[in-house]
């Protein structure tokens, strides 16, 4: 009967058939194809049989060929994507039961809201809240049953009407849903670079925001503290620091894009889904003239159709602490060291040094201002939902004291994210966030008022507060003892908050045009109105008075408005997957703020701390409505074949305000393609390998984040000091004088990126792996046009010259393993080089914020240079002896060289020209770090879990700018201890000069003796869990309850002297932060914590 | 697309400003403003005669001390900020000159004003600049209407001579003398006296003596009657003042007055008179008091209903300038503290009548100038003796005894020192010219490197080669 076989099947291609059968039943036909091939067919036997018997002689056929000819139209049939063949029994005959289920994960836990389809139709079901489901089938059909994070089920009916599925969990991630601009994709299909976090990673983690929780957890992302102080923004880096303007990240919450960066500490992190990073330029195009940083999206949690009501509260209270003090010479060792400086000077002591009242230690300012903090934390989240409807519903209550009294931060969110089908036509949903946040904090940054500053230079000898009840005062010596207050005292004075109050809404509408084509609008509400409050009350005791009481309140507004319309196509056709998203974008942005301050308060008791109270205005300024806008429209189409090739391409155009008309609309295209070489024939014996995908794209991205109308210049009309007014016949008169000149050509940053990565899993995806290469041109970068001094305080307008470039590789690797004890491994590098390709030319550079009294520059950007290097001189060493000083070439034309003494510091000669200037000066040092690691782990046995996160730095110079005013006797401060050990005699020290008032030799100008490694390795955060078990919980009628403690910033190796090598952007000049980094100026040090926590499930 | 062209709110530009009187009116005191700048008139130009034997720089910038001893470089910070606030000065008076003609309405008297009002401040901004750093770049209208600010440095001469023909401006637009309301601005006689001390520093004598005559000669800007006067609240009405920052309270911060007066009284402490200053003052010659704060001198803070005491530990030199220290009276209604509601003189006639006195002398010979010098010894007090056949020693000393902490003296002494009158190297090793701390050091002045300071280095590096830095830095 059967003449000749031959199936040639390869699994993954089309597959051909070559079949000689002659008067063979069509079922035994399909039996044939279906024992050589990975094709199924489900059939009603009776049907099958009415076919009767044919001959088939075909020579490399599809299956479709083979069926149409066997077939001849007598009986309908559908082929479905997994090679899936079913035949429709047109009589309907004993077709069509019931079939009930009920779906159950390993351990026996009924699962809610999966989808169960009926293969090869769109009918289907969704599990209820007790996992069970109902769905009407033909008795041999085939279910398809699907949950996230679970591995698809097929099931073949067989007659059965009561199943109890069983699903596994994948334990790879190669079927998670990553969010991707404006859509959602497989992870499998990512042909770009995109970092997800879950939020169960980042859960209950002692922090205000989210961004402090990313440290060390992907890849490329670089968190750059800033500020320890409760709530204090942290800076994200994305592939190194892209601009020397603002180089943040675009931040897109549940769609809305943020107008400020400082969103993310809006969100309470518990309510975080997912956080997903894009990085390279094919993930970020899709955001054209706001990706150049890269893109961070932000996903909050939502309920599931079908889904039982979860309740979940999580409450967690812990304390704080500094982790370091500074070693600080105490009131008797300085008073010598003091009188030391005259001695060697040969001049006579000066008051006080002579008196012994300043012998005595009375403080230690560093214990005076840092205390014990606190952090609690309380929220409840309630999610569930119907066949129509979903809901998340959560309240959620933070509140932080810092280690310095009064330093604070708290916030109330509340959010609601619900979704509705209205009808099957049409599924709208909301997603709504409101926050009031309250802090309030001191500056850290000021070396001449800031608060640690202070306390690091205050003379021990003084007491805090004296023993009339008065603050302890260095006013009466203030030459020699400091021109600073009494750090104690401004906390206890300080009176001052700021508010904040924001909304971020959207509501969607989602409609299915035809098949595979949806449609979807977008509309988004992002508002924020700030207020500031701050009294400073008239104290003349102090060596810096307030000479009268003040008030100043404040009340900022920004709010934008967005619109998204845009169309989704997402088809399968045979092998090939097409999805295709595109549409429209509009969003403006308006700001307005109010300032008013009195001076003058005759009763200065809390109750009487009013604006109306004070006697005269001294201010009141004001803006509206200040607008900026953008308008889009982007595309997207990706294709999948055979999933082997993959490809996306990418495109937005963008039409920004803050440019000149002529100059608004910037185009900014990006591709990249897919291997997925695991996939091939070739490597289906390879079984160890589960996954290889080799991608690779290249795009280019904008930065539009610059100031607005700098197509326009500016002149600035006032009646005060502050805005050009003067005083004519004793009375203030209007001033007005051009402060900037226009650039009428000024338009977007472009960034052109190239991505090359590779994907691999082992070991049935239990250890994945990835390596990724990017190279990243800044181009057209704003910088201001060079600004020669001879054009007096006349800011220039950013012009598009500069360049920069950022190149590194990434390297990922995770391990899931284990059964009964479940642990994983996850470990990530990032190594990057920054470098500034194009200034202004080889000598001009961009300066940045100076240090001190004498007004130090430490960082210059240059080209050819990582942009904020350090710039100073070279030393080697200290002058041991009047004859090295006599016979040092470095000298041999410095006419300073009379005043150079022993145990001065011996700076080189960079030029060789025989003296020591500026000229000397020279790259110190690169704060942008090398490398950055981060390691986590978990580990899960019975009830118990763990969970670390390591961080480290590699490769980074950090300026201990501190220590440099520290160690310098010239000024009139404390001294930090190391002083002991100052030059006093040949071979005493090489690196601590002597004790002098001189400053012929400026042995504390800024240079390499104050360059140190900022390398650290730290274990971030630590949680330990133990999961009471479900049989006593149930009992309680609780669903599960955990409790667990969290240590934050448990230790830190590192070598850097000052309190923490976390230190990050220093110049507060907005935009340009950037032009300043890892200069210690006394910020606030790191804070160690220890949380106790409890999460409970109702 | 139109919702991208988007209108800026409440900020001026030069497309909308500019264009009527009240903008150029308002674009002068712009001018002016400049003046109470904290790294302008404030401290910056102060440390410029720190060198002197006058005072010590005291405070906290070490900078200063470079200053002070000689020892500074091209990277100074002080040589590096003055730069640029003059040339504001220059920019802001430009920018002036260059819209004026373009406005219709605009009554003549104004529109004179203000055009002698930029001129002379264009001219004041150069003069600063030359005084200083020596050769410096003109900008021109030119350049400032192509914004082009990197341009190479003219000669000296030749800002000289950009300096006068604006100052002759200056003199044919200004008025004599103002209304109380126009209290502070420059007049012409301003313009006369700078023009006068620009010809002395020119060397160029007989016309030094021809302007300043003119403004000696008109009694809008005669001495005031008490010395003293010049230097408290009722200053503001003073003829003598030809130039002043004119302060006041919250509005204009007078920073002088926080700069010069001791740390415990509220101020900085700065600038503190060294011993042989005050050795200097005649027995009887009460400018002394009303200069210098010495040991046991009674002055009221206004801290409370008592009368304070200087004391020694109030300043390292054991002497602190009184003559910019005004405070409010205790329990004044007004505030408390040092009152800002004066104007801190920046060129009085009595240094005009001084530089005529010795242009005199040094053309015409011994006792030429003894009228002037008697006429300003006379205001001091009447128990000051004439001098008799004054020559330039005694003229050196009036003048020292007379502008004592007013910026005068190390230009002085350098610009004598030229014309070899003084040895200003062996001036500034005296012990008596040196603080307490100092007395170890050695200060040298070198010819001619230090007449002039370096132009900052920052310029330098910036102007890619088109600006070089003065000789011996």
């Amino acid at each position: 009967m059967v003449t000749c076989l031959q199936v040639s099947a390869h699994v993954y291609s089309q597959q051909k058939f070559s079949l000689n059968l002659k008067q063979a039943e069509v079922s035994s036909i399909l039996t044939i194809i279906q024992k050589e091939s990975d094709y199924r067919f489900f059939y009603n036997y009776a049907s099958i049989k009415k076919l009767g018997k044919v001959n088939l002689q075909v020579k490399d056929a599809s299956i479709d060929e083979i069926l149409a000819a066997i077939i001849v139209n007598k009986l309908p049939y559908k082929i479905a994507d997994d090679h899936v063949v079913v035949f429709y029994d047109p009589d309907g005959q004993n077709a069509q039961i019931t079939v009930k289920g009920k779906v159950v994960d390993k351990k026996g836990e009924t699962l809610i809201g999966v989808s169960v389809k009926l293969q090869g139709t769109n009918i289907g079901a969704t599990t209820n809240a007790t996992g069970e489901f109902s769905i009407k089938a033909p008795d041999n059909g085939v279910l398809e049953i699907s949950y996230i994070g679970y591995e698809k089920q097929i099931v073949q009916i067989g007659g059965q009407t009561n199943l109890t599925i069983t699903m596994v969990e994948t334990n790879a991630n190669l079927n998670e849903v990553v969010v991707v601009g404006y859509g959602t994709t497989k992870k499998v299909d990512v042909t770009g670079s995109i970092a997800s976090v879950k939020g169960s990673d980042i859960q209950n983690l002692p922090v205000s925001s989210v961004t402090q929780a990313l440290d060390g957890r992907a890849s490329g992302v670089n968190i750059v503290r800033n500020d320890g102080s409760p709530g204090a923004a942290s800076s994200i880096r994305i592939r190194g620091t892209g601009t020397i303007n603002d180089a943040n990240p675009l931040v897109v919450i549940d769609g809305v894009p943020s107008s400020n960066p400082d969103a993310l500490s809006d969100v309470n992190p518990n309510d975080i889904a997912s956080v997903e990073i894009l990085k390279d330029a094919s993930s970020s195009a899709i955001y054209g003239t706001r990706a150049a940083n890269g893109v961070v999206l932000v996903t909050t949690k939502r309920g599931t159709y079908s889904q039982k009501l979860t309740t979940t509260i999580n409450a967690y209270t812990g304390i704080s602490n500094t982790t370091k003090y500074i070693d600080l010479l105490t009131a008797p060792d300085l008073y010598t060291l003091k009188r030391e400086r005259y001695t060697n000077d040969n001049v006579a002591i000066e008051a006080p040094w002579n008196d012994p009242y300043y012998s005595t230690q009375r403080t230690d300012w560093q214990k005076a201002i840092l205390k014990t903090g606190k952090v609690n934390n309380a929220d409840i989240s309630i999610q569930g939902g119907n066949e129509a409807s979903t809901y998340y519903f959560s309240s959620s209550y933070y509140d932080e004291k810092g280690i310095i009294d009064k330093a604070y931060f708290k916030r109330f969110s509340t959010r609601i994210n619900s979704e509705h089908k209205l009808k099957p036509w049409i599924k709208v949903g909301q997603n709504l966030q409101l926050t009031y946040g309250e802090s309030n904090s001191f500056d850290n940054y000021s070396s001449q008022t800031g608060l640690l500053f202070s306390a690091l230079r205050f003379n021990p000898a003084i007491p805090a507060v004296n023993d009339d009840g008065t603050f302890g005062t260095s006013k009466a010596f203030a030459n020699q003892l400091g021109d600073i207050n009494n750090p104690y005292a401004t906390i206890q004075e300080n009176d001052a908050y700021s508010r904040k109050y924001r909304a971020i809404a959207n509501v969607f509408a989602e409609i299915p045009i035809y098949k595979d084509l949806k449609f979807r609008a977008n509309y988004g509400f992002d508002g924020t109105i700030g207020r500031g409050y701050q009294f400073n009350i008239l104290d003349v005791n102090q060596a810096r008075q307030t000479t009268n009481s003040q008030l100043t309140q404040s009340e900022t507004e920004t709010y934008s408005n967005l619109l998204d319309l845009f169309l989704t196509y997402d088809k399968t056709i045979k092998k090939s997957h097409i999805t295709f998203t595109g549409g429209y974008s509009a969003q403006n942005f308006r700001g307005s703020n109010f300032s008013a301050a009195r001076i003058g308060y005759d009763n200065v008791t809390t109750a009487q701390r009013v604006l109306s109270q004070g006697n005269n205005l001294l201010a009141a300024t004001g803006t509206a409505d200040d607008p900026t806008g953008l308008q889009s429209v982007f595309g997207r189409a990706f294709y999948d074949y055979d999933g082997r090739f993959l490809a996306t391409l990418t495109f937005r155009a963008d039409g920004s305000s803050r440019f000149a008309p002529g100059h608004q609309w910037g185009y900014f295209p990006a591709f990249s393609v897919g291997w997925r070489i695991s996939n091939e024939a070739f490597m289906k014996d390879i079984t160890w390998i589960s996954n290889l995908k080799l991608t690779g794209g290249w795009g280019e991205l904008g930065n539009q984040n610059v100031a607005p109308f700098q197509y326009i210049s500016s002149v600035v009309v006032g009646n005060q000091y502050g805005t050009n007014g003067y005083t004519f016949g004793g009375a203030g008169a209007n001033g007005a004088a051009i402060t900037k000149t226009a650039n009428p050509n000024i338009t977007w940053e472009r960034a052109a990126m190239t991505n090359i990565s590779l994907e691999a899993g082992f070991l049935k995806n239990k250890l994945n792996t990835s390596f990724t290469y990017f190279d990243k041109n800044t181009n057209d970068m704003l910088i201001p046009a060079v600004q020669v001094g001879t054009a007096g305080l006349l800011v220039a307008p950013d012009q598009n010259i500069a360049n920069m470039n950022n190149h590194g590789v990434e390297v990922e690797i995770n391990y899931n393993g284990g059964n009964e004890l479940k642990y994983s491994f996850g470990g990530n590098a990032s190594f990057i080089s920054n470098k500034v390709t194009k200034l202004y030319g080889p000598n001009a550079f961009i300066g940045s914020v100076v240090y001190g009294r004498s007004s130090q520059e430490i960082s210059r950007t240059y080209e050819g240079q990582p942009i904020a290097s350090f710039y100073g001189w070279k030393t080697n060493g200290l002058y041991q002896t009047q004859a090295e000083i006599d016979s040092d070439p470095a000298l041999a034309n410095d006419s300073r060289k009379s005043g150079i003494k022993p145990g001065d510091v011996r700076f080189q000669d960079i030029n060789g020209d025989g003296l020591i200037d500026g000229k000397d000066r020279t790259n110190l040092g690169n704060p942008n770090p090398k490398a950055t690691v981060g390691f986590q782990t978990t580990l899960a046995y019975k009830g118990f879990d763990l969970a670390a996160n390591f961080t480290g730095t590699f490769g980074v110079s950090l300026y201990n700018a501190d220590r440099m005013q520290g160690i310098d006797p010239t000024y009139s401060f404390n001294l930090y201890a190391e002083t002991l050990n100052r030059w006093t005699g040949p071979g005493t020290s090489n690196t601590i000069p002597r004790m002098t008032l001189d400053r012929t030799n400026d042995n504390y100008r800024t240079s390499d003796l104050f360059v140190e490694s900022g390398n650290y390795f730290s274990l971030k955060n630590l949680t330990i869990g133990y999961t009471i078990p479900g049989t006593l919980t149930k009992k309680t009628t609780l669903n599960s309850l955990r409790f667990y403690v969290t240590g934050q910033n448990l230790f830190m190796i590192t070598n850097y002297s000052g309190y923490t090598p976390e230190l990050g952007y220093t110049d507060n000049s907005l935009p340009r932060r950037n032009v300043q980094r890892g200069v210690d100026v006394a910020q606030y040090p790191s804070v160690r914590s220890f949380t106790f926590g409890l999460t409970v499930k109702l | 697309k139109k919702d991208l062209e988007l209108d800026q709110k409440g900020v001026y530009n030069t497309d909308n400003y500019f264009k009527t009187e009240t903008d150029v009116v308002n674009g002068v005191s712009g001018i002016y403003n400049l003046l109470e700048q904290e790294d302008y008139i404030s401290h910056a130009e102060t440390t410029f005669d720190v060198a002197s034997d006058d005072y010590w720089r005291s405070g906290d910038h070490s900078e200063d001390e470079a200053i002070e001893n000689l020892t500074y470089d091209a990277s100074n910070a002080q040589v590096n900020y003055s730069w640029r606030y003059k040339y504001e000065t220059v920019n802001r008076s430009t920018n002036v000159i260059l819209s004026i003609p373009k406005i219709d309405n605009m009554s003549a008297s104004v529109k004179a004003r203000s055009m002698g009002e930029a001129y002379f401040f264009r001219a004041f901004g150069y003069w600063r600049l030359m005084l200083i750093y020596g050769d410096v770049p003109i900008i021109t209208e030119d350049n400032y209407a192509n914004l082009n600010f990197n341009v190479p440095k003219s000669t000296t001469e030749e800002v000289r001579k950009q300096i006068e023909s604006d100052l002759l401006k200056a003199i044919d637009n200004l008025p004599e003398s103002y209304g109380a309301s126009d209290r502070g601005r420059v007049s012409k006689g301003t313009a006369l006296g700078l023009l006068t001390k620009l010809y002395m520093y020119w060397e160029k004598l007989p016309e030094a003596i021809t302007t300043g005559e003119k403004l000696i000669a008109n009694s809008n800007y005669a001495l005031a009657p008490t010395y003293q006067d010049n230097f408290t609240r009722a200053n503001v009405n003073s003829t003598e003042l030809l130039m002043s920052v004119q302060g006041l309270q919250n509005v204009v911060t007078n920073d002088y007055t926080i700069y010069y007066i001791p740390r415990a009284w509220g101020g900085y402490g700065f600038s503190q008179p060294l011993q042989g200053l005050a050795n200097e003052f005649e027995a009887n010659d009460p400018r002394k008091a009303a200069t210098l704060l010495s040991v046991g001198d009674q002055i009221d803070i206004g801290d409370d209903a008592n009368i304070d005491t200087f004391t020694a530990d109030l300043s390292s030199t054991g002497f602190a300038f009184r003559k910019y220290a005004v405070f409010y009276p205790f329990n004044s209604p007004e505030g408390s503290g040092p009152d800002h509601n004066f104007a801190v003189p920046l060129m009085r006639s009595a240094d005009i009548y001084l530089l005529v006195a010795e242009a005199k002398i040094r053309t015409q010979g011994a006792g030429a100038g003894d009228v002037l010098i008697n006429q300003v010894r006379r205001r001091a007090s009447a128990a000051l003796p004439p001098v008799v056949n004054a020559g330039m020693k005694e003229l050196i000393h009036e003048r020292r005894m007379e502008l004592a902490g007013e910026g005068e003296r190390h230009q002085d002494l350098m610009r004598w020192d030229k014309v070899k009158l003084v040895d200003i190297a062996a001036i500034y090793n005296l012990p008596v010219s040196k603080a307490p701390v100092d007395q170890g050091k050695t200060v040298t002045f070198q010819r001619p490197k230090h007449y002039y300071y370096p132009i900052p280095q920052v310029e330098i590096d910036k102007s890619n080669g088109v600006l070089k830095q003065n000789s011996n830095y």
